[in-house]
């Protein structure tokens, strides 16, 4: 991998807000943006979700508005953020040379759910229900390609929770191989039942705020979004990519290794892939789910490769668990952080877990940071970790 | 050769009906090898593999035959429409059945269900992936895994299939049969069969072969289609979408006899 690739923009949509200044306000405020499940879920249980206000989404319209699910809105709302740096690398580099790598895991599962709903009712789908257009990876990828014009390959990896952050490394491997040289990087996910049964059936699903790395924690909360990043063979950086570590656990397709072996690895392979050492690392943006097992494994993997003394912080307490969205949003987020030398307060963290013996920040840090990581974690044992600079 | 071309060692498909890449070839239908055993699998994991995933484990274990290493070979799967016959099985189970659903099927209805319990039956502590782009879904695959092999100088397996379209999602005759196909990639001077350049948008020269219309509709028909055009040795540009994707083609070149 080449070292050291420039993102030249970012952008991100959650239940904080839409962009980095309206996100990192909320951060800065201790926001968290979790809310109690609304009705349209129809569930037999109590929980909370980060969920989009999205009342300011338009519509897509000419031809994309047989395209307009929500996670094409999320989506374009996205682009609009960063269009002027997307137009200039096209410019730059050629609309075939820019390449489209994003992730989620829900896809449009919210639409075909509705519509699947109606079919059980009805015996009949929607219809303007159309798979291709609402449901499947390439309909939220033809959205991007006509909204920004990029050309190159496209594809959406479906990692489940590392979804979207496995694009990092993708691209860098293609821009390093000639192939491109620029990607549009990042994910979406958005609010769906299934999603929020499965993880009650697995009886990970917290009845009130997730409460990552604390002695009371009982699971996650779900959250929704997207992120976004830019990343150039060259340009002006406002973080720089220095290493993505990918690893795979092959224990157990929904428990986590125990002693975080995977992750551990992970974070150790982004550390290699940047050339530094571990304590280069100034603060480390967790996975941290809030479920016992996840945060313990994580835990120890940390203080395995970083120690004790580094601030961690979780920031699921604040947008919930994007799922397929949460390696890009965390990576953004680990990238305001590093920009503005905050490390958010690890919301919900009151009372640490005494078995876990990292510096989690549950009142968060400030300082000049320069390197982070941002540590995604998923079904199937996948693992990664993504380290970043500020230029 | 440029730095963007690739070795192929192995060559892998599950077709129903066609017990493997020999039998595919020769037109020796057998009624037995009408569905995929997942035998890749441990005995626990396979009881709750679903039929595709246990397709593309198939695929793998041929695809791998001839490799020493499979604890550090890196793996991507290419699906367009991954478990969404398990998604339609919980949704039943949501709203027909009004029951609790099934954390074990939650777990297997990701779209890296099957990456990671290869990586598993495999002890498989390195690299893998999942990804999709409808009738792109083979050449974004290639394209990743061509990736792969030159960053890492290591071989990577690449497996694409897709299961049939559950009926109730698509319009009459708009559905498919299951195939899947995988390659094993390696730096060319490792090159058993040819080389493969990095797909591109280019025209194409070899002629795809006939398949049946329900085959023939599967997204991931054109990797069964570089399949056959490798194995049968036949030099060009192999067409990844059958024309219903952007165009994406991969130049083979076959190995010198």
């Amino acid at each position: 991998m080449i070292r050291s690739l420039p993102i030249t923009a970012f952008s991100l949509v959650n239940s904080l807000g839409v962009g980095d200044d309206a996100v990192a306000a909320g951060l800065a405020r201790r926001e968290a943006g979790l809310r109690p499940v609304a009705g349209a879920f129809d569930l037999p249980f109590e929980t909370v979700v980060g969920a989009v206000d999205d009342t300011g989404f338009s519509e897509l319209d000419g031809d994309l508005a047989d395209w307009s699910t929500r996670s094409a809105r999320i989506a374009a709302r996205l682009i609009v953020e960063i269009e002027d740096p997307i137009r200039r690398a096209r410019e730059r580099w050629g609309d075939g040379r820019c390449a489209v790598i994003m992730g989620t895991s829900t896809a449009g599962a919210d639409r075909t759910e509705a519509a699947y709903r109606q079919f059980i009712a009805t015996g009949a789908l929607p219809e303007d229900y159309d798979l291709w257009r609402h449901h499947t990876y390439g309909a939220v990828l033809h959205v991007i390609r006509e909204l920004t014009g990029m050309r190159g390959p496209a594809y959406m990896l479906s990692t489940a929770c590392t979804s979207s952050a496995k694009p990092l490394a993708s691209a860098a491997r293609l821009i390093a191989s000639g192939a491109i040289d620029a990607a549009l990087v990042g994910g979406i996910d958005t609010l769906c039942a299934m999603t929020l049964m499965g993880f009650h059936a697995l009886g990970a699903l917290d009845t009130s705020a997730c409460r990552p790395f604390a002695a009371d924690r009982a699971g996650i909360s779900i959250g929704e979004g997207g992120a976004v990043m830019l990343l150039e063979r060259a340009g002006d950086a406002r973080v720089v990519l220095e290493g993505v570590g990918e690893t795979s656990d092959a224990y157990h397709v929904s428990a986590p290794h125990p002693q975080g072996d995977g992750a551990r690895r992970a974070m150790l392979a982004a550390i290699q892939a940047a050339e530094v050492l571990p304590s280069d690392i100034d603060f480390i943006n967790a996975h941290g789910t809030g479920t016992r097992l996840n945060d313990a494994a994580e835990a120890m993997a940390i203080e395995a490769v970083c120690g004790t003394d580094v601030p961690v912080v979780s920031t699921k307490g604040y947008t919930g668990h994007t799922l397929g969205a949460a390696g890009a949003t965390e990576a953004v987020l680990t990238a305001i952080g590093l920009e503005r030398g905050e490390v958010p307060a690890s919301v919900g963290a009151t009372t640490v877990d005494e078995k876990i013996r990292i510096h989690v920040a549950a009142n968060g840090a400030t300082g000049r940071y320069r390197r982070a990581i941002s540590n995604s974690f998923a079904f199937g044992g996948n693992n990664v970790s993504v380290l970043l600079r500020v230029p | 050769m440029s730095a963007t071309t690739v070795g192929v060692a192995g060559v892998g498909v599950f077709v129903p009906g066609f017990a493997d890449i020999a039998a595919w070839l020769t037109g020796q239908a057998s009624e037995g090898a009408i569905r995929p055993t997942g035998e890749l699998y441990p005995k626990r994991l396979r009881r709750r593999a679903s039929t595709f995933s246990r397709a593309l484990a198939d695929v793998y274990a041929e695809t791998t035959r001839s490799l020493d290493d499979d604890e550090s070979v890196s793996l991507v799967i290419g699906s367009s429409i991954g478990e969404a016959n398990t998604m339609i099985d919980l949704l039943d189970q949501m709203w027909r059945e009004e029951t609790a659903l099934s954390p074990t099927r939650f777990a297997m209805s990701v779209h890296n269900a099957a990456a990671g319990m290869v990586t598993i039956a495999t002890a498989n502590t390195g690299f893998a992936t999942s990804l999709g782009a409808d009738f792109d879904t083979p050449a974004m695959a290639l394209i990743e895994a061509c990736g792969l092999v030159i960053e890492r100088g290591q071989a990577a397996v690449v497996v694409c299939g897709d299961e049939p379209v559950p009926e109730k999602l698509v319009p009459p005759n708009h559905g498919w049969d299951m195939l899947a196909a995988g390659l094993l990639l390696v730096p060319v001077e490792r090159a058993v069969h040819g080389t493969l350049s990095m797909p591109a948008r280019a025209p194409a020269s070899v002629p795809a072969p006939g398949l049946a219309a329900g085959l023939a509709r599967n997204p991931q028909a054109g990797m069964l289609d570089l399949v056959d055009a490798i194995v049968r040795g036949r030099s060009g540009t192999v067409a990844l979408d059958r024309g219903r994707g952007c165009g994406w083609t991969v130049a083979f070149e076959r190995a010198a006899d």
